[in-house]
């Protein structure tokens, strides 16, 4: 009996729908004439590529007739101009936010130059200088525009130890701007709070490699002048600047440089070598600048975790007090039960208990009798 | 296509949330801050595509749904991704009124109509927010894509369009204009994704011949109106290395009730059978152990989500169960012994204090140590992803060793094969401790529809004693008779092709490497490659061969020029890209047939979807329903 509803109708020429447009799944209206007296104007699309369709001129060109329509209705209403003041969160926020693609930026070209040196001196090596050209020469081949380097860097420095001050100003105007009905913005302001120091961290993560790189490169320059250089003195020199590599010992340099100067005032080529001195000063200061930036990176990213430490305390105190009276329970629990098992133990109670009894049994009967 | 579905979603989800315009690849640009807001719809539609995190990467702070209490937040943008429902169109007009945002980016899943756009401006004038409303926009994207070459049109509201709502007696014509509507959109909005006209065949005289004819009235329409067509040159020229059109081969689940109900042995598809699985999220029950006699068993779900990034998924969600343990095994080995290095490292970094103390030691120390502290956040990724599968596969192996599903499973491809039954069906049915009574209806449905002749009346007797003695509800055979009556008028009933299914004894291997998935009594099975009736369908039509199941087929082409009622294919080349969808809903196993198929054969795409996922039990559900009627 059922079998025929099985077969599926058959539809016999489609009933005739407007254009294809989807009414929603809950209503099976079709499109009847436009309410409106003016014709429908199809927009002009402009796909681009795009697989979607852009109806905005024609929401635009909606509204229009529907004003034309009501102008003689009712007063306009002044635009709410409140919307469009812009509290001080967002206005800094957006100040970061700028200022931080600014110094993406910079970090951009600081490691194309970076890596444009690297590449001339690698270049260098496959090509060994011959021993003919003088060491002016020689220095401009190894001068990688080492002092724009160096201010880039010195700028891009700035910048983060700028930012990061920013940043921790911002998360103190929104820890004490709680407001307690607008929970959604919380969560938005703490997001965007997050969000600028991660974008931060990564920055700094990236800066510091590009200064790893650019460490070690000075390094291999170094090793590579010393080969060039045969006199004694430099390989004083390069034991006492291989010191001051090191990573904590960054006064010896300074001695360092002292030394050399008092054993070459009598040297003979002590043009050649005083140049090379200051070379190697330069290359020394530089290392030394690095480092140092280094070292405030790290004090950078020991903030940053700070920061984001104390993001998390807020989901995390309920749970550590949780845990600490817990703890405490126990601790307690245990120092009774111990209290519980001394008292139940100890045989020194039951006999002294026993000779109470027995002193006052006897204390008793002598009474009475 | 080079890309495949899942990217061109993604890309326009993203092109959507830059304010709709192409994203740029630099990190130098300003951040951008605003505020999502979706409805059901779009929350189904987002959530297996773009995790929390990609969202904050693009400047959403805030994820909301469009029925829920909203703060205001003044100066931020939103962008909303909802359907043009009445509903919602009234809500955001409310929210127009009540000044919520700062701007008003509108983005609708599918084309919104001309009566609600005007609805949605009259509300703007009263509120005086027209200028607010920066931008609206169709975005087509009225689909959910699971996984990189699958695809299902909703979620939601899936009762509607369900298998039990199509094929139900007392359907009327009002009702089933409304579910092919709906279904003919979303296919409308994948094609405009995709970026591509195909060529559609379907066979005749069921849904999906509905379909097929709506599709390409709409897709013709669409193409015709050069100046708003969606299909410019643009959009199908991007990426697109081979010029010809894909095929897309509408079915019907009417050809096939035996792979819904067929118990299975792959990995993706067990999970999906015996788990709760839903939009690539898992949701297991597990329960806490008791402390000291005090505290009672405390059962928490834990969700998993199962991602493109989860390296192990996607290389074994089709492999068989048995493999899928021992490579979990093998992974939880190899995290042993990088773990056992960083420890080994930490204890060298100890004792060097004492020794020479060398700056080279030092530095080359450091190096590895940085390299091993980078490298832990991998390494806690890795240990994530394997208790992950763990958990899982442990969930699994437990419902399979309980309920015997290898028994069945077994069982039921030697009946799809029709090769020699070493038990009989009676004796697994009154087995009390091989699976639940619905295990065992499923079985008997499955022996049901593929018997070449029913069974006798006193056999009939006989099993149906047996089954409501086990527990079953009968009612899903009531439909399956009628169903069988009919398809045995219609066509020639389907043939499952010759699998075969060859036990290789019992786990032993598993067991003698100490792993935990003692899968002892449990038979593994090895899966020799056949074809289901969709795959040899769609094999025919790729290939353009002849064959009697799909010669009747009709053949729809949107851009020709005459409207054709003739069935004669014009191309005569074999396809290399293909689409199967299935009218009244699929499952993995399908899935998982198809991309095997494909992995076959070399230098073809296919891509699957069906109008609803659905489990066996679900299924089972909606034959009832059936069957009571």
């Amino acid at each position: 009996e059922c079998v025929g509803s099985m077969n599926t109708r058959r539809r016999h020429g489609p009933r005739s729908s407007q254009e294809g447009v989807y009414t929603g799944p809950s209503q099976t209206q079709f499109q009847l004439a436009p309410p409106l007296e003016t014709p429908r104007a199809i927009p002009p699309v402009d796909n681009s590529g795009m697989s979607c369709r852009d109806r905005t001129s024609e929401f635009q060109s909606v509204c229009k007739s529907l004003q034309g329509r009501q102008n003689g209705a009712h007063a306009v209403k002044p635009v709410h101009t409140a919307v469009r003041q812009r509290s001080d969160f967002t206005l800094m926020a957006k100040r970061i936010g700028r200022d931080l693609s600014n110094t993406f930026a910079k970090l951009e070209k600081l490691t194309i130059r970076n890596a444009n040196a690297v590449l001339k001196f690698v270049m260098s090596t496959l090509y060994p200088i011959p021993s003919v050209i003088t060491v002016a020469k020689r220095k401009s081949l190894f001068d990688d525009k080492a002092v724009e380097i160096d201010e880039l860097t010195y700028i891009v420095k700035q910048d983060i130890n700028n930012l990061n001050k920013q940043i921790a100003e911002l998360q103190t105007l929104v820890r004490f701007r709680n407001s307690p009905n607008s929970r959604h913005l919380q969560t938005h302001s703490n997001t965007i709070v997050v969000s600028l120091q991660s974008k931060l961290a990564s920055m700094s993560s990236d800066f510091k490699a590009v200064l790893e790189v650019r460490t070690e490169n000075l390094k291999q320059q170094r090793s590579r002048q010393e080969q060039f250089s045969q006199s004694a003195a430099s390989t004083t020199s390069f034991h006492n600047s291989s010191l001051s590599n090191s990573v904590l010992m960054q006064d010896d340099s300074k001695k360092a440089d002292i030394s050399i100067d008092m054993d070459l005032r009598s040297s003979q080529q002590m043009q050649l070598i005083n140049e090379k001195d200051s070379y190697i000063q330069d290359r020394a200061n530089t290392m030394q600048n690095i480092e140092s930036t280094i070292v405030e990176l790290g004090s950078i990213f020991q903030q940053l975790a700070h920061m984001v430490k104390e993001q998390e305390e807020t989901v995390q105190r309920i749970d550590s007090n949780v845990e600490d009276t817990q703890l405490n329970v126990d601790l307690a629990h245990a120092e009774i039960l111990k209290y519980f098992q001394s008292v139940s133990n100890n045989r020194w109670l039951l006999i002294k208990i026993f000779l109470i009894l027995i002193i006052f049994f006897f204390v008793f009967v002598l009474f009475m009798s | 296509m080079a890309a495949s579905i899942r990217e061109k979603q993604t890309a326009a989800l993203k092109r959507m949330l830059n304010f709709n315009t192409p994203p740029l690849k630099n990190t130098t640009a300003e951040p951008v801050w605003k505020v999502l807001i979706y409805d059901r719809f779009g929350q189904d539609i987002i959530s297996p595509l773009l995790s929390v995190k990609e969202l904050r990467d693009m400047g959403i702070t805030l994820h909301l749904l469009l029925h829920s209490d909203r703060d205001p937040i003044p100066d931020v943008p939103a962008i909303y991704f909802v359907m043009p429902t009445e509903e919602n169109i009234d809500r955001i007009c409310q929210d127009l009124r009540n000044q919520l945002y700062e701007s008003y980016y509108l983005n609708f899943i599918s084309a919104i109509s001309r009566s609600k756009l005007e609805d949605i401006a009259s509300a703007a004038l009263a509120a005086n927010a027209v200028n607010q409303v920066t931008k609206v926009f169709d975005q087509y994207l009225n689909f959910i894509t699971l996984e990189d070459d699958m695809f299902v049109l909703c979620n939601q509201n899936k009762e509607q369009i369900s298998y039990h709502a199509i094929n139900k007696p007392d359907i009327m014509d009002t009702d089933m204009e409304v579910i092919m509507d709906t279904i003919v959109d979303s296919l409308f909005c994948f094609f405009v994704t995709l970026g591509a006209v195909p060529i559609i065949r379907c066979p005749r005289g069921n849904a999906a011949e509905m379909v097929a004819v709506k599709l390409d009235k709409k897709l013709r329409e669409n193409l015709r109106d050069a100046r708003n067509s969606l299909f410019t040159g643009d959009t199908m020229g991007a990426g697109q290395f081979s010029f010809q059109r894909p095929l897309f081969v509408l079915a019907d689940r009417n050809l096939d009730l035996a792979t819904p109900l067929h118990h299975t042995w792959t990995y993706q598809a067990l999970i999906h059978d015996v788990l709760d699985f839903h939009l690539n999220r898992v949701t297991l029950e597990e329960s806490l152990g008791s402390e000291a006699g005090a505290r009672p068993k405390k059962k928490t779900k834990k969700s998993y989500d199962l991602t493109a990034a989860d390296r192990f998924w996607q290389k074994h969600k089709g492999s068989p169960f048995p493999e899928v343990a021992e490579s979990v095994q093998e992974e939880l080995d190899k995290y042993r012994a990088q773990e056992d290095e960083v420890k080994r490292l930490k204890s060298i970094m100890g004792l060097e204090g004492e020794d020479e103390g060398a700056i080279s030691m030092l530095s080359d120390n450091t190096a590895k140590l940085t390299s091993a502290v980078s490298s832990l956040p991998e390494l806690l990724e890795k240990k994530r992803l394997i208790d992950l599968h763990t958990n899982v596969a442990t969930a699994v192996l437990d419902h399979i060793k309980s309920r015997k599903l290898d028994v069945y499973f077994e069982y039921e491809e030697k009946l799809m094969s029709k090769s020699t039954l070493d038990k009989s069906l009676l004796d697994i049915i009154t087995d009390p401790d091989a699976g639940t009574p619905e295990d065992k209806m499923r079985l008997f449905l499955i022996f049901y529809i593929t018997a070449q002749q029913p069974p006798s009346e006193g056999d009939l007797e006989q099993y149906k004693k047996a089954l409501i003695d086990a527990g079953c509800d009968l009612s899903p055979l009531n439909y399956i008779k009628q169903w069988k009556a009919f398809t045995k008028m219609a066509t020639t009933p389907a043939n499952y092709g010759n699998s075969g299914v060859k036990p290789m004894g019992l786990f032993s291997r598993v067991m003698n490497t100490g792993s935990q998935f003692v899968m002892e009594g449990v038979k593994n099975l090895v899966l020799k490659q056949h074809n289901l009736p969709v795959t040899r369908i769609l094999d025919n039509l790729m290939d353009m061969k002849s064959n009697p199941e799909t010669d009747d087929y009709r053949y729809f082409d949107p851009k020709m020029l005459r409207g054709s009622e003739s069935s004669i294919p014009r191309n005569k080349n074999p396809f290399q890209e293909a689409i199967v969808f299935v009218v009244g809903g699929g499952n993995y196993i399908e899935y998982q047939n198809l991309v095997d198929y494909t992995k076959a054969k070399q230098g073809k795409r296919v891509m699957y979807g069906c109008s609803e996922l659905f489990s066996a039990a679900q299924f089972m559900k909606q034959l009832s329903q059936l069957g009571q009627k």
